[in-house]
């Protein structure tokens, strides 16, 4: 078993008048966000700048997380580890210096989600004092391996995952490691992307290293290591006020896979500690549906942040009250090499367990079940006039749960992101070289309640040259999303293949199936939950839901008794 | 006959006009006169004629007329526009309320999107389909078939829902406007009263939420707008005017009102963009190319850069986009301006974890400010600057109210109590946050944009601008302030400095190699036909009209682009390199690397200026006794608290008093109706000879 605790913190008394703080502190969030903004602006594919599958984040000297940029919350807790694993293997004195960049994509050894996210750390300095760290991860679209694109849930094991980066130093006082990079650009099927990208990185962290160095110049280390120090505590203060506010008691919840597997959970929550028990998982799955023990801390510290006031700080002293209990070797604690290509799909079912833990008791917080799955979407190809190669990877929009109050959003992102843009059809067509023949709200049954889940989506693709592929490994393709207090759940997420000739197949789960030109593959998403019995909708908003197509009228007339009343 | 120049801009609560003469010997112009009335919403044109009566101006005599108005954003915020039916390409009449599905309040679980204007049963698809080279895959069907409903009956069931404006968004319409221009004709031919818009009359780049988006919003404002701008000008007309009529745009220019009521959707953030404007005015007048403009009003300040004399622009402009929302995207060009919720108004508070805040929340008018005595309580940046010392309390704005400040004293000692502050230590607490939070935005628009701001000076209007600039200007290291006279009337006097202006921004697409330049020399020229055509149409001679032409150009697979100017009309295979090469050093200086990757063009953007006659402005009258007249506009001296730089007795002025040509040394404090200047010891002033204020900071230009 491992518990994983996280260390107290380390005091700075250093008399700094309290405005001086709060501007400093207000500056290390600017350091973050332009961090941010460099990324976006710099990186060479969409799964970055418009999915925004990176995270960028600063820490103390000791590796403890101060700020992060925003966009997916999924990344904010991630990025700890990572440092932690450099301080850990450059320990000796001279080992880490000015202008120095690490590089690490091995998710067992911490820091890492998945091996296309590739981690850049780089260690800040003032004069000769090490005053804090930088990092980076972003999804790259490949890095070799056996699939393209670097995914499938056939994976198993890590070496059919694509390149391992064990934690290198790739510039070391400023000069770039050429063999590296050569290395990375020969084993990528996209290596100017790969290129284009990890310059990207080396950019959005040398932009808030000259920040962060200005910031030392101008009022000073002692002042800014003080501010630090008091800003990790002022999380852990807001962390723990908000604890206290929190209904106390044991919550659990279990969840049925879609390969009909039992995950559970317990949740408990006294005044001092946020407990996530997820003992009595299955152990390591052989496919490449597992996830690493950050992977899983990072779902603790989201459903953490949701129910304590999304509004608070979220760095490593926010997350101090949190304990999470795992059995190692699990699918949420997996063990190297273990495969975790699609740790994201895992990773998001245990995110949808813990909401479901605590959705009744939280309902000023928390909605019934969203599509909770991130519908990883992986097409490839011949361009259709350049023969170019292409690559694309995109998640996909969902319905979320309906809440207490209202019914739920249509067509979002699932919670474990968050500031994600979609790629237009207009955009995507051109770059890609593929038709989008529709983009609608799902018309599908499903999610009915008092209020309605809110609606999924229907996106078809159509193929324009021979030779393409797709991969993906949705889940709740069985089960839809939970829903509370008698709404309805949800209805599924899948994809089916309409072949040129007219034939159609259904997949949750494929690896490389071939597609040809004139193919289209539809993606349909779920719709979430309902909240409340189906009777007690206003007929008036039935017939509204009808009037706009939410809810056809058989299906109101099934489940509302609608009788064709105008709205 | 004496021909009368004016300009009016209609705020909050006044309607600001002002106007010139043009003397009919000598061509040159004289009398530049202000006025003020009292908006009178929701007849804003009434506020428009009172100022004009109130100036005694014979509308018989106006040549030349503008106008800025928030009718478009008030429309908008207020949720008071038209109901609006959308009509899209076949697949797609979610795309406006999937939007781009993102969450912003991203560890929020109970994020709520922001509602689109159109209800879905308003949504209505056309079989048609263009294709991203603008080549048609389906030709547009009206009529109806097994698979749509056709127009007759998407246009029945408007009629029947009461919708009183149509907007059109066809996939790629940005790259072929075919199928539109024939939706919006049958639409014309069937239904003639209702007023259609369609996507790529207001825009030609791609992204179609955001086009979409765009559209409907056009579509929603319109009628009010239209009406508001039709009874204006009928207003005028009656009084005899039958000069020409402009209006302000949020790019910061202006436009004729014809245009402005077929695209009211251009004119949204005209209220800031004059700002912006009368500021690039002004440094035209004192050849002053690089500036940042600067405005604090009540609650918020903006910013925004002026480089080489050229308003910054964006197309990424949205309303109701922040930290919790997504907002709504308008794809228009706009005045690039940064937002943030700090100004004189804003009130000071301590978070639950001992933290010192100042705004968002202002204490607006009403209670406004603790000086005020109208029951305000919670000290703001306002009540600080009264608490040291630098702003008057006997002659707080203008005299007109005597500052409470025993109340303000109980306040600051109420606010620093938490935190072990006395007072004053509050005070000059908030003073530094909130300056912290501007200079935050005044990074945002030049450092964070590859701006250094020791190129540029700071121009400070609006109530605070005076009294927080010359601070911000020492954080930032800006070389210079400069405070204008008539900071007042400053929106509406830009507009009488500005030429008529037209942005043309075109997709197009394709990799950057010698095989573009033709189909790029082809676009621009087209782009350049389009404009003078129109200029030509409102008897705009094309001698004066001019260009500004850039490309936008970004390594293959990024999104986001880098401008790079061009100004030839013939683009050649050497062209294309030099623009290659402009574009990695321009790249390299922003984000430190440059690579050697393929390079694709995305937009091109046209600017069409049109030149119109400007004034002359008149000079302050200059003394042969500077000290004499110094010591003569010096009112009480006082001491005042400039925080770090030490307590001081400060030497006073009387703004209106002092001639052209005076220079002082600070600490200084200036006092006018209006606002109040501070100046930091060791900072020199000059008044030019228009009545502005220079402070010089000292920090040498870059």
């Amino acid at each position: 078993m491992t518990q994983h605790d996280t260390p107290s913190p380390t005091r700075n008394q250093a008399p700094v008048d309290p405005i001086t703080v709060e501007i400093i502190q207000s500056s290390l969030r600017a350091i973050t966000d332009e961090m941010f903004a460099t990324m976006r602006k710099t990186a060479m594919s969409s799964i970055i700048y418009e999915v925004l599958d990176f995270g960028v984040a600063m820490f103390d000297a000791d590796g403890q997380l101060a700020s992060s940029g925003s966009g997916i919350p999924g990344f904010i807790g991630m990025l700890e580890p990572g440092v932690k694993s450099v301080r850990a293997k450059y320990h000796r004195p001279g080992d880490v210096g000015p202008g120095d960049i690490f590089m690490t994509n091995i998710p067992h050894h911490g820091g890492v989600s998945h091996m296309n996210d590739v981690v850049l750390i780089l260690p800040v300095f003032a004069g000769d004092t090490l005053i804090g760290w930088l990092a980076n991860k972003a999804h790259w679209v490949d890095l070799g391996g056996a699939f393209p694109g670097g995914i499938s849930a056939d994976a198993r094991d890590l070496y059919q995952e694509g390149l391992q980066l064990p934690c290198i130093k790739v510039i070391e006082a400023g000069q770039v490691n050429q063999a590296v990079l050569d290395i990375i650009q020969a084993n990528s099927r996209q290596p100017d992307i790969s290129k284009g990208d990890f310059w990207a990185g080396v950019a959005s962290m040398r932009a808030g290293e000259r920040r962060f160095k200005a910031l030392a110049e101008k009022y000073g280390t002692p002042a800014v290591l003080h501010a630090i120090a008091d800003y990790i505590e002022t999380g852990e203060r807001m962390a723990r006020a908000a604890l206290k506010a929190l209904p106390h008691g044991r919550f659990d919840a279990t969840e049925r896979t879609d390969d009909g597997i039992e995950l559970r959970t317990t949740i408990t929550i006294t005044d001092d500690v946020f407990e996530v028990d997820l003992r009595g998982n299955p152990p390591t799955r052989a496919d490449a549906l597992n996830c690493t023990l950050d992977a899983t801390m990072v779902n603790a510290q989201m459903i953490f942040m949701a129910i304590c006031g999304p509004d608070n700080l979220a760095n490593s002293g926010t997350f101090r009250p949190i304990r999470l209990l795992v059995d190692d070797d699990s699918m949420f604690a997996a063990r190297y090499p273990a495969a975790v290509s699609v740790y994201y799909e895992t990773t998001v079912t245990g995110f949808d367990l813990l909401w479901k833990a605590l959705a009744p008791a939280l309902p000023e917080r928390l909605t019934a079940g969203h599509y909770a799955s991130i519908c990883g979407t992986f097409l490839g190809g011949p361009h259709p006039e350049t023969g170019q190669a292409l690559g694309i990877v995109e998640p996909q929009l969902g319905g979320w749960g309906a809440a207490a109050t209202r019914d739920g959003v249509n067509a979002l992102y699932t919670g474990y992101h968050g500031d994600t843009f979609n790629v237009p059809a207009e955009v995507a067509e051109q770059r890609n070289g593929l038709m989008v023949d529709r983009l609608s709200l799902s018309e599908a049954p499903g999610g009915e309640g008092r209020h309605m889940g809110g609606r999924g989506i229907r996106l078809h693709y159509r193929i324009m040259a021979d030779g393409w592929w797709i991969t993906t490994a949705y889940v709740r393709t069985e089960n839809g999303p939970w829903g509370l207090d008698g709404g309805r759940p949800g209805s599924t997420n899948f994809i089916e293949v309409v072949r040129a000739s007219g034939e159609r197949s259904r997949h949750a789960a494929c690896t490389a199936l071939p597609l040809n030109a004139g193919d289209v593959v539809e993606v349909v998403t779920a719709h979430g939950g309902g909240y409340g019995d189906p009777a007690e909708r206003p007929a008036r908003q039935v017939a509204e839901d009808v009037k706009n197509g939410y809810v056809s009228p058989d299906r109101a007339a099934e489940v509302y008794g609608y009788r064709g009343d105008p709205a | 006959m004496t021909q009368i120049r004016a300009a009016s801009d209609v705020g909050g609560t006044f309607t600001d006009l002002v106007y010139y003469e043009i003397d009919d010997r000598t061509g040159e112009a004289r009398h530049i006169t202000e006025v003020k009335a009292h908006t009178t919403p929701p007849n804003f044109q009434q506020g428009v004629m009172d100022a004009l009566d109130k100036a005694g101006i014979d509308a018989r005599q106006m040549a030349f007329f503008a106008h800025g108005s928030t009718v478009v954003i008030n429309t908008l915020t207020e949720r008071k526009g038209a109901a609006v039916g959308l009509i899209t390409t076949q697949g797609f009449r979610d795309v406006l309320e999937i939007a781009r599905g993102n969450r912003p309040d991203f560890f929020n679980l109970l994020y709520e999107k922001p509602a689109p204007f159109v209800p879905r049963h308003l949504r209505r698809e056309v079989a048609e389909r263009m294709t991203y080279k603008g080549e048609v895959a389906q030709p547009l069907a009206l009529d109806a078939s097994e698979d749509s409903e056709g127009l007759d009956a998407i246009l029945d069931h408007f009629r029947a829902e009461g919708v009183e404006a149509i907007a059109i968004c066809l996939l790629h319409a940005y790259a072929n406007p075919a199928h539109e221009q024939a939706l919006a004709q049958a639409i014309a031919a069937r239904w003639p009263e209702v007023a259609v818009v369609a996507s790529h009359q207001i825009c030609r780049e791609w992204r179609e939420y955001e086009r979409t988006n765009t559209a409907v919003l056009n579509a929603y404002v319109q009628p009010r707008a239209s009406a508001y701008l039709t009874q204006l000008q009928d207003a005028l007309t009656t009084k005899g005017f039958d000069g020409a009529f402009y209006v302000m745009q949020s790019n910061g220019g202006i436009d004729t009102v014809e245009a402005a009521r077929r695209t009211p959707i251009t004119i949204v953030e005209s209220g800031p963009a004059s700002g912006v404007l009368g500021a690039a005015a002004l440094g035209e007048l004192l050849g002053v190319r690089n500036l940042i403009a600067f405005d604090i009003g009540g609650t918020t300040a903006k910013c925004s850069l002026v480089d080489d004399g050229q308003v910054s622009l964006t197309s990424q402009y949205m309303i109701e986009r922040d930290d919790r929302s997504a907002g709504y995207p308008i794809m228009t060009p706009v005045v690039d301006i940064v937002e943030i919720g700090n100004g004189g108004g804003s009130i000071g508070w301590i978070d639950d974890f001992g933290k010192l805040h100042v705004g968002p929340q202002s204490a607006g008018a009403d209670p406004g400010p603790v000086a005020y005595g109208r029951g305000g309580r919670d000290a703001t940046t306002t009540d600080a600057n009264l608490m040291l010392g630098r702003v008057n309390p006997d002659y707080f704005i203008g005299g007109e109210v005597k500052a409470d400040m025993a109340a303000v004293e109980a306040a600051f000692a109420r606010l620093g109590q938490p935190l072990g502050l006395d007072a004053v230590q509050a005070a000059r607490g908030v003073i530094r946050i909130a300056n912290h939070n501007m200079a935050n935005a005044l990074k945002l628009v030049s450092i964070n944009r590859g701006y250094d701001p020791r190129d540029f000076a700071l121009v400070a209007f609006g109530g605070g601008g005076g009294m927080h600039a010359a601070a911000l200007a020492e954080e930032l290291n800006i070389p210079s302030v400069i405070v204008p006279a008539k900071a007042s009337v400053f929106s509406a006097w830009g507009m009488l400095m500005s030429d008529l202006r037209r942005d043309y921004v075109q997709t197009h697409a394709v990799a950057m190699d010698a095989h573009a330049a033709d189909g790029i020399t082809d676009a621009l020229g087209a782009l350049r036909d389009q404009a003078l055509a129109a200029y030509a149409d409102e008897g705009v001679k094309p001698g004066r009209v001019r260009f500004d032409q850039a490309l936008e150009l970004r390594y293959v697979g990024q999104a986001h682009t880098v401008k790079v100017a061009f100004d030839h009309d013939r683009l050649t295979a050497d062209d294309i390199d030099r623009v290659l090469a402009d574009f990695h050093t321009a790249y390299e200086k922003t984000y430190t690397y440059a690579l050697d990757n393929p390079v694709e063009l995305v937009s091109l953007n046209l600017t069409a200026f049109a030149a119109i006659d400007k004034p002359t402005l008149p000079k302050l009258a200059t003394t042969d006794d500077p000290a004499g007249a110094l010591n003569a506009a010096r009112k009480p001296d006082r001491r005042v608290d400039f925080d770090a730089q030490g307590v001081h007795q400060t030497a006073i002025y009387d703004r209106d008093r002092l001639p052209a040509g005076t220079t002082f040394t600070g600490p200084a404090i200036v006092e006018e109706a209006g606002t109040t200047t501070v100046v930091l010891p060791g900072q020199r002033v000059r008044v030019d000879d228009y009545g502005n204020l220079h402070i010089e900071t000292g920090k040498a230009t870059a």
